[in-house]
Parts: structure tokens; C-alpha cells; sequence
């Protein structure tokens, strides 16, 4: 005791720290994610879980291998891998070969992460550069293998062809006409809650909001983001053929809360991340109402991801001085 | 300032950043001040910021208890906290500058004590003279600063200055010694703090206390109301504000901002907004040195952390060593894995037990693996969350981009050189990243190479 022992650490201060740590924000978010695949799992049955591990090893298997090849610290466990996989899974139709999303989660977490240096320093949400690989690898499999939900009456009768804005897309009027005389009176209920045909993980609002309710409670994630990108999306809804199905569906809430927020790939302060969000929002209007695709908050996010950089630029944190210019 | 709190009629606070550590205080705050005096003393002659101190005594010689043992050209003196023999004049430790001259006295009671009496009429001196005192008392600012004190009341001609804020904030987790003051001493804090206000010619004087430290905010306030201080010439204006418990509220210019809502600009002192600010401690013994002409010989610091056996609040002799403290503390454990001088925030960590308190030494800390952070650091993940704490606005988070990219030079537009190095950055960063030290290594780069291009 108290001699002076070998064990006594020199550093420069501060010698406290809060409790966060990168792995227990990692692992927070794939909390917050669960309730949504509770979710899918009652309305679409167990094949989701099939499909969130196989995506999930795929993106775990590439960051180790990632890893060793850099020869870098192993991060595998630090949650971040097993939150693109999540993620990745929560966009793809639930009734795809369970071996693609492997495929697609190893080639994004590779190619996004791995070759950029490992988490921190890629430009890309992985999640969504491995959706859109796989639209590109495997187009039919990505847009055809719905499943209708056991749950609920909205698609019943629309089976496994496409989701409602994809039939709205290419059937115009009439099969939105169509859509909801087969869905009924709680067609609203029915796609807030999440009884209906789509991605494994978007199809319930009130589930992401749950978990999105959890990472804000945490301080996980802030407001400025999400309610921009929904802001952003509603200016355009009126747009539409159906404003109330374009703001209930296409991977909106799970976009906004989840992939947008990704803290490496969006701004950091308040002003840039609401250019940010409001930028994801009205780009994901204009490809739905007059681009190629029936979704597009995708492709919305990547393409901002791309400004991310420049909005930290151009949107600086005030300075404690009068004019809170910084130098 | 957050969602939850709106409605709520909020304390004072700065405007921006901040963070709010466990405060651990309570191992220390119900503890008074213990006294504490070793056999003997080594003390480091640099104790203030400035020019480097000269020994004035030699090996052997006979000290009384104040006199003069090293004195700085145009700084302050360092005086003898105990009577006795020098037993050393040589190189040794310091906690900041890694060696320094060192003088040893062992201990001897004088025949002749000094008492230090209080001296009659004080109040009427003439300011020149105030200022003569508090410099030959060796006075220098306590909080951790130790600029020379009297530098700092000497007022530029034509400052306007119309507040005196004295800093009771204590910001720094596990400290105690300031609220243990205020507690103990309240009637020489307050008057100390009168002392100042008629030293710059101020009639406003507003001491900061944290809302933490209520019962000390309240000892003041009755001091300050029990003092009869309008008796006395000039009048001032005192006032106990309570603000928010947030680190760094003790920082010159967040605690000018909660007190009196103004900016110091970029680069400047509390002073161009018409403020000095003054710790409490220091207004403590600028009393002392006027009042009894008694110069700097002890301070009190708060002896804490995990680690130690028995935490305390000790006044002692500046020189006692960390080695003396720690025997008449009970020892610490063999998991204490720091030993800190300071606050845990902006303390420093020291490698051997021979290291001496100086005038600066506001705490000793000893932390346990459970208490602190030994994290190796990861790459930066882009949260902001340090960006949303610096109490400055700044961008630590690209600093230590660009310094681990080696561009420390392009660095500068990101706030290095506003920064004070308070540490609510890298506290709160989830990767563990040492932001303040590569703020650090940017700034001394920016010196090597403006030192060069001269
Ligand atoms: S240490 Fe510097 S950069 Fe970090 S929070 Fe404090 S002032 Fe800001
Ligand atoms: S807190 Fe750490 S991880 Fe977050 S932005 Fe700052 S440096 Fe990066």
C-alpha cells in the first residue's frame, strides 16, 4: 500500500468521461430497431428473422474479414456491423431467398466500410448502398417477393405483386382506385400500424416510432433530421395520387429515423442537418412523383450523403462571441 | 435550457456547451478544514506564471515563518510557511514543470513567532499600498491560474471597469476547499472581496456560487448582511447569485457571461467588458496579506477520490509533499491507478509521491480504475457530441482529424487557439478521444512555427 506503485497511469486530463461509448450507442440503436422485427415477424411470419441474420452475418463476416486484412482492431463487436445488417434487412421484401441478403450485406459492408478504413470513415449509409446493390444484382427478387400480411385486410387481395406505391406508380389512378376498394375502411389504420405488404421493417410506423421514441429519450438521436426529412417529403405529397399512402409507406419513417440519422454519413450541426433533411425529403418527392422509382428515399439519402461533408463546411457551430462567426 | 426544463424559472448560465459530471463531492463536502503541518517543507521556487524565480536564501540559514526565500524580478516572492533551517537548495520536482530549484526547510518553532495580528486602519490605506502588500505577499491566483494578483488589480489606464465578479463556482468535480472556505471563512472571503472592489473602484460586486453549494451561497449571504459592510468606505454593492451546477461555470469567461450576460470577445479578458474576476480564495488571502500582512504560506485543498483512505479538506503549508499528505490520510489503495494535482477535469496526473503542493494546488486527487478513464480510442464517428459540448463553439472533432491526417497547421479555423483546454470535449466523446490533447499538440505546433517564421 501506498508506496509509490508501478501501476500509476500519467495522461493529460480530463481523467473522468461519461458513460457512452461507441459500442453502446451501436447496440442502443439495434435495441430501438427490435420492436419493428417483433413486428414483421408477427405480420409476415419467421422467414424475417431468416433474412435479418442472414444479412446480418453477411455484413459481420465482411467487417472481420475487413479487419484482418487492414490488420486493424477487430470492431466487429462493437455493434455497428450487426446495425447495418439490421438495417439492410429492414429494406428488403420478406419473401427474398434468404442467401441474397448475405450476398448483399457482405458486398455493402465491404466495399461502403472496409475499403474506406472501418467505421467513421465511410461517405455511404451502408444499409442503403447494400439495398442498392442488390436492386442491381438481383432486380426481380428485390421488387416481386412480397408477402401478403397475416394481420390485418389492406393487400390482402393484392397478394405478393408489389407494394401500393409500386402498383399506384404503374397502374396510375385506377389501381390506387382498385388498392383501396380492396383494402377498405381501415386502409389508414391498417398502413400506420403496419398490416400490409412491404419491407420487413418498414411496413409499421407506430413500431419505428417506438424505437425512434427510445433513441431520442437516450439522446441517441435528435429532431432536426427526421421532422425535416418528413417536412421535406410532405411539401411534395400533394403531388401524388394518394398524399395519405405516400406519407404512410416507401420506407419514410424507417429512412428518417434510422438511416438518415446515421451519425457518420449526415451533418453535425443543427442548420446543416436540417438542409440535410429537408434535402432527403424533396428529393425523395421527385423521384416518386416524376422519376423512375415508386420509393426513393434510398437513393434520396446516398445522394445527400454525398453533401455531408460540405453541409459541416458550410454550417459551422456558433462561436461564444458576439457574432458567433468562427475563425 | 432543455426541452424538459422549459417553465421552469432556469439559474443563470452560460450560453453555450458545457457538461455536468457526477460530482462526487459528497466524500469531501461535510469534512471542515483540518490543519495540517509536516516536518518539513520543499518548496518549488516557480509558483506563479511569469519570469523564473531566484533563490534568496542558502543552505543552512535560519528562516523565520514569512520571510522572503526566492523572489522573481517583477513577479511575486515565495516566503518560508514554516521557521527552520534550509536543510536544501537544489533541482528537484515539480508538478508542472517537471524540475525546478527546489528549497527544503525542516521545520523549527521560532522563539518569536509571527503572528500576523490584524493591523489597525487597514481599511483606510492608501490602494498603492494595498497593491504593495497583496505583491510582497507573494499573492497569486488561487483557483489554479497563479497569475500574480496584483498584475491583475493594476488596472490599464483608462480600463473602464464597473464589476468585480468573485468566483465561488468550484466547477471541478470532488473539490471541496473553495466551499469548505466559503463555509469556514465566510467574514475574510466577503471583506477580501470588498478589499478588491475599492482596490479597482468598482461599487458592484457579484459572487458566483453553483446551485450545488447552496448552504455556502446562503453563509455568504448572511455574512455579507451581518458585516455592517456599509460602514465602511467606499460603498459596494454585493450580491450572492446562485447559477446552474455546469462545468466549466468557474471559467473566467462562461462565469462573466452567467453573471453579468456579457461576451468577452475572442482573444480578450473579462476586462474589455468592463470585469475583473477574482477566485474566492484568492480574495481570501489578498484580506490576509492587507489585513495582517500575512503573505501566501498555506493553502487549503481537498484531499479525494476512491483511492485514498481517509478523504479531508487540509490546509497546509505550501511545499508539503504528496508523500506527507498521503501518510497522514491513511495511505491508498493499491488500485488507485492516478494521482492527480487539481480536479479531475483539468488536473494533472503526477508519476511520484515527492511532488510538492504549490500556491496553484487546488487538489489531490487519487482515482481507482472504476473512476476513471484508461479507454484506448477509437476513429471519431461523427455524433457531435463534442462539438455540442465545447463551451467555446468550437471543432475539436476536426482538429483531431486533421491532426491525425498531420495537417496541424490547417487546424486553426477550427477554434485551436480559442481553446482553453476545459475538457468537456473529449469527456463527453463516445470513441474516448484525447480531443483535448491533439488541441494541445496543435496549439504548441502553431507556436514552434510562428517562433520560426519570426
Ligand atoms: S477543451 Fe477546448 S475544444 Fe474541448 S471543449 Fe474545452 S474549449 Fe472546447
Ligand atoms: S465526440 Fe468524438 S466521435 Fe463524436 S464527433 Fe466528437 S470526436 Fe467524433
Amino acid at each position: 500500500m501506498s508506496e509509490s506503485s508501478p501501476t500509476l497511469h500519467l495522461s493529460s486530463g480530463p481523467h473522468i468521461a461519461s458513460g457512452r461509448s461507441t459500442a453502446q450507442i451501436m447496440w442502443m440503436v439495434n435495441l430501438s430497431l427490435v420492436p419493428a422485427l417483433l413486428w414483421a415477424w408477427a405480420v409476415f411470419g419467421p422467414v424475417v428473422l431468416a433474412i435479418a441474420v442472414s444479412s446480418i452475418l453477411g455484413c459481420v463476416v465482411a467487417e472481420a474479414a475487413a479487419c484482418k486484412i487492414a490488420k486493424t482492431a477487430m470492431t466487429v463487436f462493437d455493434g455497428s456491423a450487426v446495425c447495418s445488417g439490421l438495417l439492410l434487412a429492414y429494406t428488403l421484401p420478406p419473401g427474398m431467398p434468404i442467401w441474397m441478403p448475405f450476398i448483399g450485406g457482405m458486398l455493402a459492408m465491404f466495399f461502403t466500410k472496409g475499403m474506406f478504413g472501418g467505421l467513421g470513415y465511410n461517405i455511404f449509409n451502408v444499409a442503403l448502398v447494400g439495398r442498392a446493390m442488390m436492386m442491381a444484382t438481383f432486380p426481380v427478387e428485390m421488387t416481386t417477393r412480397w408477402v401478403a400480411p397475416h394481420l390485418g385486410a389492406a393487400g390482402v387481395d393484392t397478394i405478393s405483386a408489389a407494394t401500393a406505391l409500386a402498383q399506384i406508380k404503374l397502374g396510375g389512378e385506377a389501381a390506387l382506385a382498385k388498392l383501396l376498394a380492396a383494402a377498405g375502411d381501415g386502409v389508414w389504420f391498417d398502413y400506420f400500424v403496419g398490416m400490409r405488404a412491404g419491407s420487413i421493417g418498414e411496413v409499421s410506423a407506430v413500431m419505428i416510432l417506438l424505437g425512434a421514441a427510445f433513441l431520442l429519450w437516450k439522446g441517441i438521436i435528435k429532431l432536426y433530421i427526421p421532422i425535416s426529412v418528413l417536412a421535406g417529403v410532405a411539401l411534395l405529397a400533394p403531388f401524388s395520387l394518394s398524399p395519405g399512402l405516400y406519407m404512410l409507406s416507401g420506407g419514410i419513417w424507417l429512412g428518417a429515423f434510422f438511416m438518415a440519422t446515421d451519425y457518420v454519413t449526415s451533418p453535425i450541426t443543427p442548420k446543416g442537418q436540417i438542409i440535410f433533411g429537408l434535402g432527403i425529403g424533396l428529393l425523395t418527392g421527385i423521384i416518386r412523383n416524376w422519376g423512375g422509382y415508386p420509393e426513393g428515399i434510398c437513393y434520396a439519402i446516398m445522394l445527400m450523403n454525398i453533401l455531408t461533408p460540405a453541409l459541416n463546411d458550410w454550417f459551422r457551430p456558433k462561436r461564444l462571441t458576439a457574432d458567433g462567426v468562427p475563425s | 435550457m432543455s426541452f424538459f426544463s422549459w417553465g421552469k424559472a432556469a439559474l443563470p448560465t452560460f450560453s453555450r456547451g458545457g457538461i455536468h459530471p457526477d460530482e462526487h463531492k459528497e466524500l469531501t463536502e461535510d469534512l471542515p478544514i483540518e490543519a495540517f503541518t509536516p516536518t518539513t517543507v520543499s518548496l518549488p521556487v516557480s509558483q506563479s506564471l511569469g519570469a523564473p524565480a531566484e533563490p534568496s536564501v542558502v543552505k543552512a540559514a535560519k528562516v523565520k515563518r514569512g520571510d522572503v526565500i526566492a523572489t522573481v524580478p517583477g513577479g511575486v516572492s515565495l516566503h518560508a510557511p514554516v521557521s527552520g533551517i534550509i536543510k536544501n537548495v537544489q533541482t528537484g520536482p515539480h508538478a508542472a514543470l517537471v524540475y525546478d530549484t527546489v528549497i527544503t526547510i525542516q521545520a523549527k518553532a521560532a522563539e518569536d513567532e509571527p503572528e500576523f495580528a490584524e493591523e489597525a486602519g487597514w481599511q483606510d490605506l492608501p490602494i498603492a499600498q494595498m497593491l504593495e502588500r497583496i505583491r510582497d505577499g507573494g499573492v497569486v491566483g488561487l483557483g489554479g491560474a497563479t497569475f500574480p494578483t496584483y498584475r491583475k488589480l493594476m488596472l490599464p489606464k483608462g480600463a473602464k471597469v464597473d464589476t468585480l465578479v468573485i468566483n465561488g463556482s468550484e466547477c471541478e468535480p470532488y473539490l471541496t476547499c473553495d466551499y469548505r472556505l466559503m463555509l469556514e471563512e465566510s467574514d475574510k472571503v466577503v471583506l477580501g472581496s470588498w478589499l478588491i472592489a475599492k482596490i479597482i473602484g468598482v461599487a458592484n460586486c457579484v459572487i458566483g456560487v453553483e446551485d450545488n453549494k447552496q448552504p455556502a451561497a446562503e453563509k455568504m449571504r448572511q455574512t455579507i448582511a451581518a458585516l455592517g459592510l456599509e460602514k465602511l468606505e467606499p460603498k459596494v454593492r454585493m450580491s450572492v447569485v446562485v447559477t446552474q451546477t455546469r462545468y466549466p461555470q468557474g471559467s473566467e469567461k462562461q462565469l462573466v457571461q452567467s453573471l453579468t450576460g456579457r461576451l468577452v470577445p475572442k482573444g480578450g479578458l473579462p476586462l474589455s467588458v468592463g470585469v475583473v474576476v477574482q477566485n474566492v480564495a484568492t480574495a481570501y488571502a489578498c484580506l490576509e496579506a492587507v489585513r495582517n500582512r500575512k503573505p501566501v504560506l498555506e493553502r487549503v485543498l481537498t484531499v479525494s477520490g476512491l483511492g485514498i483512505k481517509t478523504p479531508k479538506n487540509l490546509r497546509v503549508p505550501i511545499g508539503t509533499s504528496v508523500e506527507d499528505i498521503v501518510a497522514h490520510c491513511g495511505g491508498y489503495s493499491a488500485d488507485t491507478v492516478k494521482i492527480l494535482t487539481g480536479g479531475p477535469m483539468m488536473g494533472r496526473t503526477i508519476a511520484d509521491l515527492d511532488i510538492a503542493v504549490t500556491k496553484g494546488t487546488s487538489g489531490l486527487l487519487f482515482l481507482t480504475a472504476a473512476e476513471t478513464s484508461l479507454d484506448g480510442y477509437q476513429a471519431c464517428i461523427s455524433c457531435g457530441a463534442c462539438v455540442d459540448a465545447c463551451p467555446m463553439g468550437l471543432e475539436p472533432n476536426r482538429v483531431s482529424q486533421y491532426m491525425e491526417a498531420g495537417r496541424p497547421l490547417e487546424t486553426e479555423r477550427f477554434g485551436v487557439k480559442e481553446c482553453f483546454e476545459c475538457g468537456c470535449c473529449s469527456y463527453s466523446c463516445p470513441a474516448k478521444r484525447p480531443l483535448v490533447q491533439f488541441m494541445q499538440v496543435a496549439k504548441a505546433t502553431y507556436r514552434r512555427h510562428e517562433r520560426k517564421s519570426k
